[in-house]
């Protein structure tokens, strides 16, 4: 048999279900006749439709983020994508020198086609 | 959850295009700060989102477009969010003894009052508070149930979890919300009548 505790937390998150209007069928009609029989199920049942309506107001409710947020993210990534580049552009030129060096030493044998 | 033009912007960005970024950001910042802000509250919530937008620049290449831009951006949320509670201990979470009943204080001006319509700031910050005493997970599961609104497939591909996990860390989340409201509102009765 099923601990007090446990059982009284499962009919806690039952009932939650039902204020929520997540049950169906048989297990719906089950709770609906608890909450209709026993008054602490029914206040519960109450409560819980009180917090979940606060919860959907409060969810409804327009937030903007601070402006700092944007300009920061907006910000780095201008900066990241810069640096991005200029690590592509400073690698190409640097292999760049390094075929003309190689290419000066005369250490490579193919030609490029008149140039480096 | 997200539009054609998200995607198209996301798959802009992923090939450096930082214009399409920016558009992004101005067209999702809110969300990112608000799931933060429920997650975390207001002292980390900023910070976290920062950490949130350089993770998904740094990432985005690895978006293919097979879901959704948004539901992208609420895992990189979540789990952002998470890895900074994570750092913390459990603490704060409030333990269920199991034999008192979490009640809400009946609003002032009788079931007709529609309390919701407007929530006062005093109302909003014990919400807030209480949302603190729930476990991290099932506060994430909590938030995006019944504050964003999503479907258990979308929780449950947000949080990378199964479906069923979804759903029972949002039955836990909701349990021990209303644990927590009631205790801030000093509600909770016992059972038989007795305050517990």
């Amino acid at each position: 048999m099923m601990p007090a505790g446990e059982q009284h937390w499962e009919m806690l998150e039952r009932i939650g279900a039902y204020a929520a209007d997540e049950l169906e069928g048989e297990e719906a009609r089950e709770v609906e006749r608890l909450v209709f029989e026993r008054p602490e199920y029914r206040r519960l049942a109450e409560s819980y439709a009180r917090m979940l309506v606060m919860l959907t107001t409060l969810g409804n409710e327009p937030v903007e983020a601070p402006e700092a947020v944007v300009g920061y993210a907006i910000r780095r990534a201008y900066v990241s994508a810069f640096m991005r580049r200029a690590e592509v552009f400073v690698g190409a030129l640097g292999r760049s020198y390094i075929d003309a060096f190689v290419y000066y030493l005369g250490l490579r044998q193919e030609s490029y086609g008149g140039g480096i | 959850m997200s539009s054609a033009p998200d995607q198209a912007f996301a798959i802009r960005a992923s090939r450096g295009d930082v214009q399409a970024f920016r558009l992004l950001v101005q067209e999702h910042s809110g969300l990112v700060y608000r799931v933060a802000l429920r997650i975390l509250g207001v002292e980390d919530a900023q910070d976290a989102s920062q950490e949130v937008w350089i993770r998904v620049w740094r990432n985005i290449e690895s978006f293919r477009g097979d879901s959704a831009f948004s539901t992208w951006l609420y895992r990189i949320t979540v789990n952002t969010c998470l890895s900074v509670r994570r750092k913390e201990s459990r603490r704060g979470e409030r333990e269920y003894s199991g034999e008192a009943m979490p009640f809400l204080p009946e609003p002032s001006g009788g079931d007709a009052d529609p309390e919701a319509a407007v929530l006062g700031t005093e109302r909003r910050e014990e919400i807030q508070a209480a949302l603190g005493h729930v476990r991290a997970e099932h506060r994430a599961a909590l938030v995006l149930r019944h504050m964003e609104g999503l479907s258990y497939a979308e929780i449950a591909e947000v949080l990378e979890v199964p479906d069923g996990t979804a759903k029972g860390w949002v039955s836990r989340g909701r349990a021990a919300m209303l644990i927590a409201l009631a205790e801030e509102n000093h509600g909770v009765r016992e059972a038989g009548g007795a305050a517990g």
